[in-house]
């Protein structure tokens, strides 16, 4: 139940973010069929591969960030004690960033693009998000300065939303130099999710552990001080496992090493304080979704975005690894473990409460979670498999790129299969979030 | 563990890290000008990456192993294929890609476009990215294109076709380019005159040939070609 009516311009976030994660989704799969099958010359014209994966990457961005957005739209009131500085400003925010979004992609598809992976989006528009950016965290540090109930886990959230805001201003210019391009690109995109992001999940997940667990204050923001230390100091120079190869000194073969190699540290932290305030927590597990999304989250995060990213990050395996299917195979796994799991958790707790619904049927979600974190994990499988049989018929015996992708194509039909069920798994989820309703009271048990 | 230690663990894990990471990033900066030979940075280097950004190229392509994984690495493309191929492939990829499963967009890039991308790509190629990619190694001698020159077929002609990037285009026992013709067993096709006819002149033995003329090779070279060509017996595999 949400107590300040301020909270429910995080609804209309949330719905878009749903409608935009099906939409990247649906691409995605459409670009496993560019890979697994030859497509006629017209079509490659008309829409090739490049203008379809700047959709499925932006869509990505935005839908997670919208999310973000959303849950912190819902958590700071409850936090500070207070209604929003401004729900309008909130509502006009979310117009200009779908707008430049919706734009952006018609943009895509008649060849207006920066051409920089994940970057694309041309000049005008980054300063249009400059604008929204700017506008949310007024909003945010507005209510909280009004309300003058500092949290801990809110200055989290307010440092990693400004961190992240800070750091898009490295990916806006133009570099001369490819090498310095993509020393700053990285600031973007590896500080985004190694630093930033993991500020922004540390707090919304500790807060609603807290909130449901019932776990005191206090420890769970001890626990979060050292998870976020962690997180910064393994995740800012661990950077550097992306200059191995662009022409930067040796160094970073060792810095990016070793940092990176302890950057499961704090996730690991994280998976072990979530079952602790499970097991020692207060009140009794009211909503099954949530909790099990946010066990699912801190697993998958460990397995996707630690385990799979400690492996390739090793200067030695990473020569061969390094911008192979390997890399996909732990992009995939790592986005929707740490991110796409972590938003799902926000939805769950949050939806309910602005519905003000007590208790939901449970199944849906449940099935939902089941059927995509299982076909995710076996695509990110297939997507390995594929990136060693590259790794080693391209980069170790020499074979042709084409000829290896032709060793590989199995693997991109077993991509195919396991996004269809993907795609099935997420329907039901965006489907149940948005129509849930009370559970009748004998099946009362969400 | 005290709330106190919690917060220092905070504070000092996260200013050692940034601090080390901001004194590298300097460091960096003052390195990477050699590292990436910026001398030779020009403005026509600069329009290069700019037509590169203009159509997308990294959406499809990695470069530096950045980018898409739908389409070869361009890190050295320059020393692989050759000035002449990418020429080609750009232009006409309808036709170059012709038998290749995997298509590239006909995006009408300009000649005057692709003559700024030439010099890119060079520069791109001369950046010191520590011997990656492995596949496009000096140091590291493959299996797949080496050992054919090497081992199996050691010879003059040989080591002539791979210089002259002939892999680029065809296929010799299972290794090389699908745009021309696999040459497994053409000796047993072509006579040895025709074979340097259509190297040093392709329009002479057939009319409207995509394959670019080789009129600079001298006399011998042509004949160690055409040699090691002709010696290649047996049905096309």
């Amino acid at each position: 139940m949400i107590t300040y009516n301020s909270q429910r311009v995080a609804y209309p976030y949330f719905v878009v973010a749903l409608l935009l994660f099906g939409l990247q989704v649906l691409m995605g799969l459409w670009l496993a069929i560019n890979y697994a099958f030859t497509l006629p010359q017209s079509l490659v014209n008309a829409f090739p591969f490049a203008t379809a994966r700047a959709f499925h990457t932006n869509l990505l961005v935005l839908w997670m960030l919208l999310g973000f957005m959303g849950g912190t739209y819902f958590m700071v009131p409850e936090e500070s004690r207070s209604e929003l500085f401004s729900n309008r400003l909130a509502y006009f925010q979310l117009v200009l960033l779908v707008g430049t979004g919706v734009t952006a992609l018609i943009g895509f598809l008649f060849g207006w693009t920066q051409g920089r992976p994940l970057l694309e989006i041309p000049f005008e528009l980054d300063l249009v998000v400059v604008a929204a950016a700017l506008i949310f965290l007024f909003n945010v540090a507005m209510t909280l300065i009004k309300a003058k109930n500092w949290t801990m886990i809110q200055g989290t959230l307010l440092g990693g939303l400004i961190m992240l805001a800070l750091l898009y201003l490295f990916g806006i210019p133009f570099y001369r130099n490819l090498s310095v391009d993509w020393y700053y690109w990285w600031w973007v995109i590896h500080l985004w999710v190694e630093g930033a992001w993991e500020l922004v999940t540390g707090a919304i997940m500790a807060w609603i552990l807290m909130q449901i667990t019932g776990v005191p204050r206090q420890t769970v923001e001890k626990w979060l001080y050292v998870e976020i230390g962690l997180f910064l100091f393994t995740g800012i120079a661990g950077t550097g496992h992306h200059y191995y190869w662009l022409g930067a000194p040796t160094y970073w073969l060792w810095v990016g090493g070793i940092f990176s190699a302890l950057e499961p540290l704090p996730i690991a932290l994280m998976v072990w304080d979530t079952f602790r305030y499970i097991k020692g927590g207060q009140h009794a597990i009211s909503n099954r979704v949530v909790w099990t999304f946010a066990i699912g989250c801190v697993i998958y995060h460990l397995i996707g975005a630690g385990l799979w990213g400690f492996i390739h990050t090793l200067p030695p395996i990473n020569y061969y690894t390094h911008g192979s299917q390997v890399t996909v195979s732990h992009g995939h796994l790592a986005f929707f473990g740490a991110y796409a799991l972590l938003n799902l958790t926000i939805f769950y707790y949050a939806i309910p409460r602005i519905k003000m619904i007590e208790k939901f049927n449970a199944r849906p979600g449940l099935l939902g979670f089941w059927v995509s974190g299982i076909a995710m994990f076996l695509m990110g499988l297939a997507f390995g498999v594929a990136g060693v049989l590259q790794t080693y018929l391209e980069r170790v015996l020499g074979l042709g790129y084409m000829t290896a992708q032709a060793q590989m194509q199995f693997w991109f039909k077993v991509v195919i299969a396991m996004g269809l069920i993907f795609l099935i798994g997420v329907i039901m989820m965006i489907y149940d979030l948005l129509t849930l309703k009370p559970a009748s009271q004998e099946h009362g048990n969400a | 563990m005290s709330n106190k230690t919690a917060k220092w663990i905070f504070y000092v894990g996260t200013l050692t890290s940034a601090t080390l990471f901001l004194i590298l990033t300097w460091d960096t900066h003052r390195q990477i000008a050699a590292l990436t030979h910026a001398e030779q940075l020009s403005d026509e280097v600069v329009a290069g990456k700019k037509v590169f950004q203009k159509y997308n190229c990294n959406d499809c392509h990695t470069i530096l192993g950045f980018g898409a994984y739908y389409a070869p690495d361009l890190t050295k493309v320059y020393q692989r294929r050759g000035e002449d191929y990418i020429r080609r492939v750009i232009a006409k990829p309808e036709v170059v890609l012709a038998n290749s499963f995997r298509k590239m967009p006909q995006q009408h890039v300009s000649s005057s476009e692709i003559d700024k991308l030439i010099p890119f790509f060079r520069w791109v190629n001369g950046i010191d990215t520590h011997d990656w990619p492995p596949q496009d190694s000096r140091k590291k001698p493959l299996a797949g294109a080496e050992r054919l020159v090497s081992g199996s077929t050691l010879s003059l002609g040989a080591a002539l076709f791979k210089e002259n990037n002939c892999f680029s285009c065809h296929k010799l026992h299972g290794v090389g380019g699908d745009v021309g013709p696999d040459l497994d067993g053409v000796g047993s096709r072509l006579d040895l005159e025709t074979i340097k006819k259509q190297i040093s002149d392709p329009q002479s033995v057939k009319q409207g040939s995509e394959m670019p003329a080789y009129p600079e090779l001298s006399p011998q070279d042509l004949q160690a070609i055409a040699e090691f060509l002709v010696h290649q017996k047996g049905g096309a595999q």
